[in-house]
This record gives C-alpha cells, sequence and structure tokens, in this order.
C-alpha cells in the first residue's frame, strides 16, 4: 500500500478515520492524501454559490492545518486538497486520477431521510471505487 | 415604530424559515425565500388580509432594491478581469450567442404562442436570457476546466451574458433623452475613475472598525442608481458594470467582500426575494400550466441551440458540454429582477409575473435535476444495482477489491 486517501469532512467519524489513516499509514510507510468536498447547492444561484465554495476552502484549510500538525507529529507527510462537486463522485475520480490504493472515510447519514435525500457518500464510494475502501464508524 | 418592529420580525422570521428550508433540501437560498414569500402572501394574505405583509411599504421596498443593487455588485465583482482581457473577441462572441438566443427564442415565444404585447414578450427575452456565473464556476472547478481556455472562455461569456441582460434591461424600456445620454455619461466617467480612485481612498483611510469601504461602495452604488433612475433606467445596471469594473480591486479584497456579503443575504436580500414571491400569484399559475411550460421550454432550447454547439466547438466532451449547457440555463438572480422590473414598471401584469418567475425558478431546478440525472459524468452512472446491506453495521467496514 503506497497511497492512502483519507475524505475529510469535519465530522466526529471523519476524525476517526483520520487517526485510522493515520495508524495504517505509519504501519505500511505509505502517503497520506486528505481531501474535502465542498459541495454547491443542488439548485444553485450565483453569489450564494461563490460565497459556499470560498467558505468551504477557508474552513478546511483550517482543519487541514490542524490534522496536518497532528499527522507530521506520528511521522507521515499529509497533502491536503479541496475539491468541489458531489462528493462521491469527486472522491472517486480523485482516486482513480491519483493512484491511490485505499480509500478511509467516515459514516454519516444518521437518520432515514439524510440517506434518501443525500445518499450515502460512503456507500456510493464502495460502490464505485477502483480500489480498498474502508468506513470507520 | 412598534408597527415596523413587528414587519421587520415577521419578514426576518420568513426569512430564518427560508434559510433552514434552503440547508434541508440543498437549494439556493434566493430561490427557497421566493416560494416562502409566495405561500406566506396567500397563507397570510387569507387569515389577516393581502396587505398584512405591507409588500408597498417604503422602507420594505427600499431594503429590497438596495438588496438587489448590492446582490448585483456582487455578482459583478466576482469577475476575472485578466480572463476577459486575454479572450475578448472568442468571450464576446460566445457571451452574445448565449444571450441573444434566448432573448429572441423567448421574446418570440411569448409574443407569437402567448400572444402577449411586444414590451412584455421583450420582458420576458430578458428575464429567461440569463445565466448563473457561480453555477458554471462550480461546474468548471468540478471538471478542473477553470484553468483551460474552453473553461476561462465560458467562465467570461457568462459575464458577457449578464452583461447583455442588465444593459437590455436598464435602456430597452427607458426613454432615449437628454437624462439618458447624462446618465450614461456620467457613469462611464465614474467608470474610468473609480478603478483608479477606489484602490487608493481604501489603501489610506480603509481598515479600520468604521467600516469606511462599504461606505464609500454604498455611496456609489446609491448615487449611481439615483441617476439610473432619474433617468428612467434600472439601478441594477451601474451596479453590475461598478462590480466589473472594480473587480480587479474591490473584488479581490475577499475580507472586504464577506463583510457586504454578510449585509447582502443577513438582512437585504430577504426582503428583496420574499418580497418578489409574494407577487407571485398562485391562482394565476395554476390557470395556465401551459404558459409556464412553454415559457420553460422556450428557455431551455433556445439556451441549447446557442451554447451547446459553442461547448462542442471548443471540443469538451458531450456529457460535459451537455452539463455545462444545462447548468447555463439556470439564472435565478437576473432573472427574478428582471420580472420584477417589469412588474413594478407596469410592463407585464401580475399573471406574466406569475408565468415569468414560475419559469425563472423552473429554469433553475430543471436543467439542474436533469444535468445531475443524465449528465453527471461517468462514475455515479450505475453500473449495477447498490448493495443496500453494504457497510450498514460493523465499526469498521473494509471492501477490498481485487
Amino acid at each position: 500500500m503506497k497511497n492512502i486517501l483519507l475524505c475529510w469532512d469535519g465530522s466526529e467519524s471523519a476524525v476517526r478515520a483520520f487517526d485510522f489513516a493515520v495508524d495504517l499509514a505509519t504501519r505500511f510507510g505509505a502517503a497520506l492524501q486528505v481531501v474535502a468536498v465542498a459541495r454547491p447547492p443542488d439548485v444553485p444561484d450565483d453569489v450564494e454559490t461563490e460565497a459556499m465554495i470560498e467558505r468551504s476552502r477557508d474552513h478546511f484549510a483550517s482543519d487541514f492545518r490542524s490534522l496536518g500538525a497532528k499527522a507530521g507529529a506520528a511521522g507521515v507527510a499529509m497533502k491536503p486538497e479541496v475539491l468541489v462537486g458531489h462528493p462521491a463522485q469527486r472522491i472517486v475520480d480523485y482516486a482513480e486520477s491519483h493512484g491511490i490504493d485505499h480509500i478511509v472515510l467516515g459514516h454519516r447519514g444518521k437518520t432515514l431521510f439524510d440517506r434518501w435525500k443525500l445518499g450515502s457518500v460512503s456507500r456510493q464510494v464502495i460502490h464505485y471505487a477502483h480500489c480498498t475502501t474502508t468506513v470507520v464508524r | 415604530m412598534t408597527e415596523i418592529f413587528a414587519l421587520a420580525a415577521l419578514w426576518l422570521g420568513l426569512a430564518l424559515a427560508a434559510t433552514l428550508l434552503s440547508i434541508w433540501l440543498r437549494i439556493a437560498t434566493a430561490m427557497s425565500e421566493i416560494v416562502v414569500g409566495t405561500v406566506a402572501q396567500l397563507a397570510i394574505g387569507a387569515l389577516v388580509g393581502a396587505a398584512a405583509l405591507g409588500t408597498d411599504q417604503s422602507w420594505i421596498r427600499f431594503l429590497a432594491s438596495t438588496g438587489a443593487v448590492l446582490l448585483t455588485f456582487l455578482a459583478g465583482a466576482e469577475l476575472d478581469p485578466k480572463v476577459l482581457r486575454s479572450t475578448l473577441k472568442e468571450t464576446a462572441t460566445v457571451g452574445l450567442i448565449a444571450f441573444f438566443a434566448p432573448f429572441l427564442g423567448c421574446a418570440a415565444a411569448a409574443y407569437w404562442l402567448l400572444h402577449w404585447s411586444a414590451s412584455s414578450s421583450w420582458l420576458a427575452g430578458i428575464a429567461l436570457s440569463t445565466t448563473s456565473v457561480a453555477v458554471v464556476y462550480a461546474v468548471m472547478l468540478e471538471f478542473g476546466l477553470n484553468r483551460t481556455n474552453y473553461g476561462k472562455t465560458v467562465l467570461a461569456a457568462c459575464f458577457i451574458n449578464d452583461l447583455a441582460t442588465v444593459i437590455a434591461l436598464g435602456l430597452m424600456f427607458s426613454p432615449f433623452t437628454v437624462r439618458t445620454l447624462v446618465f450614461l455619461g456620467a457613469t462611464i466617467a465614474a467608470f474610468l475613475i473609480l478603478p483608479w480612485i477606489t484602490p487608493r481612498f481604501f489603501r489610506r483611510f480603509g481598515d479600520r472598525p468604521s467600516e469606511l469601504e462599504a461606505k464609500f461602495l454604498l455611496l456609489c452604488l446609491f448615487g449611481l442608481g439615483a441617476l439610473a433612475q432619474w433617468a428612467d433606467s434600472e439601478a441594477v445596471l451601474p451596479a453590475y458594470v461598478l462590480g466589473m469594473v472594480l473587480a480587479g480591486t474591490v473584488g479581490k479584497d475577499h475580507a472586504l467582500v464577506r463583510r457586504l456579503r454578510t449585509l447582502t443575504f443577513g438582512l437585504l436580500t430577504p426582503f428583496y426575494f420574499i418580497r418578489a414571491g409574494s407577487f407571485v400569484s398562485i391562482p394565476a399559475l395554476i390557470g395556465a400550466p401551459v404558459a409556464f411550460l412553454l415559457l420553460l421550454a422556450a428557455k431551455m432550447t433556445s439556451k441549447f441551440v446557442g451554447v451547446y454547439p459553442v461547448t462542442r466547438w471548443f471540443a469538451a466532451p458531450k456529457r460535459e458540454a451537455m452539463y455545462t449547457t444545462l447548468l447555463m440555463s439556470t439564472g435565478l438572480t437576473f432573472g427574478s429582477i428582471s420580472a420584477l422590473f417589469g412588474l413594478s414598471h407596469g410592463i407585464i401584469d401580475g399573471a406574466q409575473y406569475s408565468l415569468l418567475i414560475a419559469a425563472v425558478i423552473g429554469s433553475a431546478v430543471v436543467p439542474t435535476l436533469i444535468a445531475n440525472a443524465f449528465y453527471l459524468p461517468r462514475h455515479l452512472l450505475p453500473k449495477s444495482p447498490p448493495d443496500a446491506t453494504a457497510s450498514e453495521e460493523l465499526p469498521v467496514v473494509t471492501k477490498v477489491k481485487p
């Protein structure tokens, strides 16, 4: 295992997924890439969409600073990136184009309605990813 | 003041409900505010009386108009001037095609198929000619096309498209008089001077808690807006162009833009969009569903005819070209601004306004749904039925693929 991809959304399960991914990277001596996805509204509008993307970039940049420090302390080099679009699609796309051989992500969608409304990102990633995928609860 | 505060509380309550709805349904706040405005007018109107929302009170009209002006300014300020300058010829061509195709197509549909008057038809053409720049920008980011020549050209073309829309809105319905010449002359002079003065003024006196920057920009917007109204034009025209000419300076000051967004989204635009929604007549929509579908179809078809060949000409793959084309058919902000301009200036009546707003909302929803359902690139198109039981119970689930 050479390249691990952690999918970050700031949730509690993502924190657990991060710890798991860092542990995995340490054991296998793998590189750790971290992506967060800014998702515009499904029915979008002008200035609000731009504002949402900018705000997400700032929010995740701040998260990445603390994650980078934690990964660094464990001796793992971390490469962060913020993507824009549908989370599952962007994660799967990124994994394919960056030679990822293991995706790690947290599990969300607490209610049935959440799953019906958004679909489960983790389920879609498991279904469509080209590589091994771990969902951390 | 008691009545004003109570009314303000009611409007902000509606705005809060609309925001929660937009978060819940993942739709643009502008759209949920329009819908909440329509439903509130219907419900409160039936229970208390048609005037209970106070949509024609001068302070509500002022806040709403200021919201439209600031929103338009911010939309213009998103432009990347370097991109526009580097591909001006192609950009102008694509942008003008993307404007004229739906403008003429929708005006023709309204005139010949719906038998609207000439001025109402032109207004319909303008309201349905717009494109949402940020939506296309998000798509370009998603495909990584924002750094390519194709992406830059399409993005800058969206600004030209919307610029053509606000110019048409600002000039087509105003009588061409000496006032128009004064307005145009003063506006052009302001646009030449302000990009030079503004950054220097901000550097010298700005970046203080007194928010000098916001006051200066509001002074410019209100001044030019007053001039536009005096010439029987529309205040969003100078606001959009001012945003574009200051995009290289003010537009790059992210902290300032964010403070303006807070003011705009937090207080002003809810008044604008809820008010716009309150004028929509549900009975008029129920009474003429075919007219609504016709306007929607006219917009989508004419955008397709105008934009799709251009995206293919730039060698975009078919699926991405179609995705871009469909999302270029959305345009909530300028569409609703144009329709409300038509209503408040007596160019269209209440029923026509209702149909136009419904078509504008439809043009934000339908192309997005089609794009996401059929043209979202490859990975999310089903390869086989999803495994419904996967990853539901275990603390850590690993699915290993060979």
